[in-house]
Parts: structure tokens; C-alpha cells; sequence
């Protein structure tokens, strides 16, 4: 009990941290402004207005969350660390597995609230411009959400042991992994299947990208935009499953990056 | 309330991970209700002592208990306050957004957290206009105040400042002097290291002295300048030729003025005044302060 209360007191005040944070603010009005130059864009393109306003809003949506979730995620605990902050932190009665879920769900909340506003903006320029504000929409923006949260959660990881730039990189290389692991799998057996490579080189690529595939986190599954914009159905319980899948990436990252914490020396 | 045996702990340092033993067989004691000095030159181990009893750094080997609770267990820290060397806080919060934040984080809420703050912040004359300003725009006294207050937010058992005293000006060193006096008077035991010796012998029951990463002198500040000679600085009447000073006795650049090494070379001198009729005009005997004493052992490490 009292270590859930830690972890919101200090979830709570990573929050406040961020609101004050100048950085937020700025990828905030580029995302809304973003939002509304999609209205210029619908009327400016080939394509449906409606169309390119939902893809575009999505798109802006997920990349700002992005950018949040990595480069506020790599630098809450270096933060604390460089500030020396972590000293004073530590030294109370909270356990240094607290430390790391209170600033995870701090972040998870900032983002939470970065995509609440920005599905405002969504839905009010979608009623603006008449471009049928549908409910499944929302199953898009829920997504991008649970995708942040697996993508904070490896920042918060990388940021556990090595240095801020170290940690964009690593995180931003995940992000990637996790985006074009399928295809890699999928295009290393099309390949293999082709006969372009010879046998034993095939079944090499094969477990490489196998591997990478198992390993990463699918963040490709959280990319739903082109169905819910054309109004394409979801399998069944895909977001139930999806969202399980999420919460044990989120787990074992948050495990790790906890074990690492709970053996740091703080200088 | 404190005990550490035998502690040892190293540091591996730079990209070839090359050890450093920063604290050798480090043993001393802290009894309930005491204030402890902890002095030291720079890097002596001071800092590293105080973050192994914080639970901030893993030790190597020994034992270190605080009220008979491992620091490695999360539970030792609900007897403590702790306040870092030159504390760094949250530069976005205000003084008081930083305490409710503490407070909560040590079991306070409500109105008993208000409360404790206001006992906190007048306790260190901290109680003023400032502590609704954010971090960002402290003096550094003010930061220091600040950093106690929130140590002692949970009316600790043992409270551990390093370098409380560091960087403050005359006023500041008062305040948090009469501070630690005062919480040691409710009967909280004060655990702290400092620079400033001159302080240390004002406010400490008993004194521990690292050097290099060993405790090299530990007790009463009394039982420590008592264990060092005396030196006895003396002014005759008539003057004496320095070629007959008796031995263990030098000139102190008069003729008229020697000092005695040691209790033997005061009473030869004082036995040669009487024989040849030479009187005393003045006799004063001196005990090193801490700092001489501090002096000679960084100086016996260096050798």
C-alpha cells in the first residue's frame, strides 16, 4: 500500500515536471498547428479531404507522442541522476523499483493527456470541415497510446544505464526495429521462397530475422490507421491481445530497467 | 543507532574499471542522542561513508547497521533525514511544493503535513516570503535550509547532513548550528560531516577523523586533543642564552620566550629557572585544536 502511494507521489510530480517542461509545450503547438494545416492539406490534395485529414491527424498524433515519450522518457532518470536530485530521492523510505514505475506512469500520463487534447483538436476540425467524425477513430488514437507506452517504457530502460544521446539512439532504434520487423521477416521468405539467395544463406536470414521479430517489440500491430481511416474492420479482440501484448513488453522493460536501477551507486 | 565494522568499499573508476578502495576497515560508533562530527580532508571518504548509510552506495564488506537495520533494506531509511553536500533540488518547484513532495513520500498528508512544514521552516528561520518562490531563484542558504527541512519532515531518528555547514555565510552557519543543537535537544541523534572544525568542536559529543579511508582518531573531542602533547609556551623574566636551554626546550625567537615540547621538558625548565634565580613572568600551556591534529595525520597519510 504504501508503495503504491510512492509511486503515485512521485508519478505525480514526473507530471508536474513535464507540464512545466518548455519542451512539452513546443512539440504540443506544433502538433495542434500540424492538426489544423491538415484542413489546408485535404483541400490542397487529390485525395478525399476527409481522408487525408484523418491520416495526417494520426500520423501527427503518434509522431508527437514519439517524440515525447523518447526525449522526455531518456531524460527522467538522467535527469535526476546529472541534477543530483536521485540523492535526496533515494535516501527516503521508497523502494528504487517505485522510482522507476512512478516515473514511467508520470510520462504514461503526459502522454495521455498530449493525445486527449490532440483528439480534441482531431475531432473538432473533423466536425469543422464535415469530414464524418466516426467513433472507430478512436481505436487508432487508443493505440498510438499503448505504442507510447511500450516505446517510454524502453527509454525509461536505456536511460537506467547509459547516457541521454545513447538512450535516444537505442530507443530510436527499437522504435525501428519494432516497425519494420515484420517486413523484414516477411520479405527474408519471400526471398528465400524466390530461390534469389541459396539455401543455407536463406535459412541464416531466416533465423536472423526471426530473431529480431521474437525479440522486439511488434510495434507494427499498433499502426491501424489505413483500416480505421477506410473504415476496415479490426479482427476480433485485437485490441484485447494487442493491448496484453503491450503490457508485457512494458513488464519485463520495466523489470529490467528496475533490476539495473536497484544495483546503481549513486556518487 | 549507528554501528559500522570493518567496512570496506571500492570504487571502480574510468573505462578499465580500475579499483580504488576508498574506504579501509572504516569501524565506529554512534550512540542515541549524540551529535557526531565526521571530519576529513577532501576525498577522504567522508561523502562515501554517508551515501553507504543512506543506502545511495553498495559496500564491498563489514557490517553497517542503523537501529539494527541493514541500509541495504528499504526500512532503514524510515529512522533517517538526509541531506546531501550542496543539495540540488527540483528548480521548477517552489520551497514549499518541494516539502508537501517529501513529506508525502515520507507518509505525511493533510493538515499534519502543513503543520510539519511550518515546524520545519521556523525551526531554520525559514519561514518567509521566499519559500513560495521557485527553486530556481535561491541563494544557496537558502537551498541549505530548504535541504534540512526536508530532512527532517519525518521527525527522524538520526538525522545525516554532509557538509551542512559548507558555503554559508556567518548568520547561515548560526542557523544551522543552533538547528542541529536544537534537534539533538528533542533527542534526535545528529550524524554529520563537516570542514569547518572550529564548529565541530562547539556542537559534537564525539569527533571521528578519516583519513585516506581510515578512521585514524575517534571520540570526545577532548579524549582526542588530550591524546596529543602539550605544548607549553613559556616568557621569563631575564632572558636565556639559547645554548643553555635545558632539553626538549627550544627558543621561540626572544630570548626571553621558549616553548617546552612536552610535560619532562617543562618541569627541566622550570628546575634550571629556579637554580639560576630566573623567574616566570608567563606560562601558557597549549593542546592542539582538531585542526592541528586533522593537519598532522593528512600530513603522516602523505609520508
Amino acid at each position: 500500500m504504501q508503495t503504491l502511494k510512492h509511486i503515485f507521489v512521485i508519478a505525480q510530480n514526473t507530471f508536474r515536471e513535464s507540464i512545466r517542461d518548455k519542451i512539452l509545450y513546443n512539440i504540443g503547438f506544433f502538433a495542434v498547428a500540424l492538426a489544423l494545416f491538415s484542413i489546408v492539406l485535404g483541400e490542397w490534395s487529390v485525395f478525399d479531404r476527409a481522408y487525408v485529414i484523418k491520416s495526417t491527424t494520426l500520423s501527427i498524433m503518434s509522431l508527437s507522442g514519439l517524440l515525447i515519450s523518447i526525449f522526455v522518457g531518456i531524460s527522467l532518470v538522467q535527469k535526476e541522476i546529472q541534477r543530483r536530485t536521485v540523492l535526496t530521492l533515494l535516501s527516503k523510505p521508497i523502494s528504487r523499483v517505485a522510482f522507476i514505475v512512478g516515473k514511467y506512469l508520470g510520462l504514461l500520463l503526459v502522454v495521455a493527456v498530449h493525445l486527449v487534447l490532440l483528439t480534441l483538436v482531431f475531432y473538432a476540425t473533423l466536425a469543422l470541415t464535415g469530414s464524418e467524425p466516426t467513433f472507430s477513430l478512436l481505436i487508432a488514437v487508443y493505440l498510438i497510446f499503448v505504442e507510447m507506452a511500450v516505446v517510454i517504457a524502453v527509454a525509461l530502460l536505456f536511460s537506467s544505464f547509459s547516457s541521454t544521446i545513447l538512450s535516444a539512439l537505442f530507443t530510436l532504434g527499437v522504435y525501428a526495429a519494432g516497425h519494420l520487423s515484420n517486413q523484414l521477416l516477411e520479405q527474408v521468405r519471400f526471398a528465400s521462397r524466390m530461390g534469389e539467395v541459396d539455401a543455407s544463406t536463406s535459412a541464416l536470414f531466416e533465423k536472423i530475422a526471426t530473431v529480431i521479430h521474437a525479440v522486439f517489440p511488434g510495434l507494427y500491430r499498433y499502426n491501424v490507421t489505413s483500416y480505421v481511416v477506410h473504415g476496415v474492420a479490426l479482427p476480433d479482440m485485437y485490441l484485447f491481445w494487442n493491448t496484453v501484448y503491450a503490457l508485457g513488453y512494458v513488464g519485463v522493460f520495466l523489470a529490467i530497467a528496475s533490476w539495473w536501477f536497484s544495483r546503481r551507486d549513486f556518487l | 543507532m549507528i554501528r559500522i565494522e570493518h567496512l570496506h568499499k571500492t570504487y571502480r573508476t574510468g573505462f578499465t574499471m580500475k579499483p580504488k578502495l576508498a574506504l579501509k576497515d572504516v569501524s565506529f560508533q554512534v550512540e542515541p542522542g549524540q551529535v557526531f562530527g565526521f571530519i576529513g580532508p577532501n576525498g577522504a571518504g567522508k561523502s562515501t561513508t554517508i551515501k553507504v548509510l543512506t543506502g545511495l552506495l553498495r559496500y564491498d564488506s563489514g557490517t553497517v547497521l542503523i537501529n539494527g537495520v541493514s541500509p541495504r533494506e528499504v526500512k532503514s531509511r524510515t529512522f533517517i533525514g538526509y541531506t546531501p553536500e550542496q543539495p540540488y533540488f527540483y528548480d521548477y518547484l517552489t520551497g514549499r511544493e518541494l516539502l508537501k513532495f517529501y513529506g508525502k513520500l515520507v507518509g505525511l498528508d493533510g493538515s499534519e503535513l502543513d503543520k510539519r512544514i511550518q515546524w520545519a521552516l521556523e525551526l531554520l528561520h525559514a519561514d518567509k516570503d521566499w519559500i513560495d518562490r521557485r527553486l530556481r531563484s535561491y541563494s544557496k542558504g537558502m537551498m541549505q535550509r530548504v535541504g534540512i527541512a526536508q530532512s527532517i519532515l519525518s521527525k527522524p531518528k538520526l538525522l545525516i547532513l554532509d557538509e551542512p555547514m559548507s558555503g554559508l555565510d556567518p548568520v547561515g552557519r548560526r542557523d544551522v548550528r543552533e538547528a542541529i543543537q536544537e534537534l539533538n535537544n528533542m533527542g534526535v541523534t545528529v550524524f554529520y560531516s563537516s570542514h569547518l572544525l572550529g564548529d565541530v568542536e562547539a556542537i559534537s559529543h564525539r569527533v571521528a577523523m578519516i583519513v585516506d579511508g581510515r578512521i585514524v582518531r575517534e571520540g570526545t573531542v577532548e579524549d582526542i586533543t588530550n591524546s596529543c602533547s602539550v605544548e607549553y609556551h613559556v616568557r621569563t623574566r631575564q632572558g636565556i642564552p639559547s645554548g643553555e636551554l635545558p632539553e626538549g626546550v627550544v627558543p621561540a625567537g626572544h630570548a626571553q620566550e621558549c616553548i617546552c615540547g612536552d610535560d619532562a621538558a617543562r618541569d627541566r625548565l622550570l628546575r634550571y629557572c629556579l637554580d639560576k634565580g630566573i623567574s616566570i613572568e608567563r606560562m601558557e600551556h597549549k593542546r592542539p585544536s582538531l585542526e592541528d591534529i586533522l593537519t598532522e595525520e593528512i600530513a603522516r597519510a602523505d609520508t
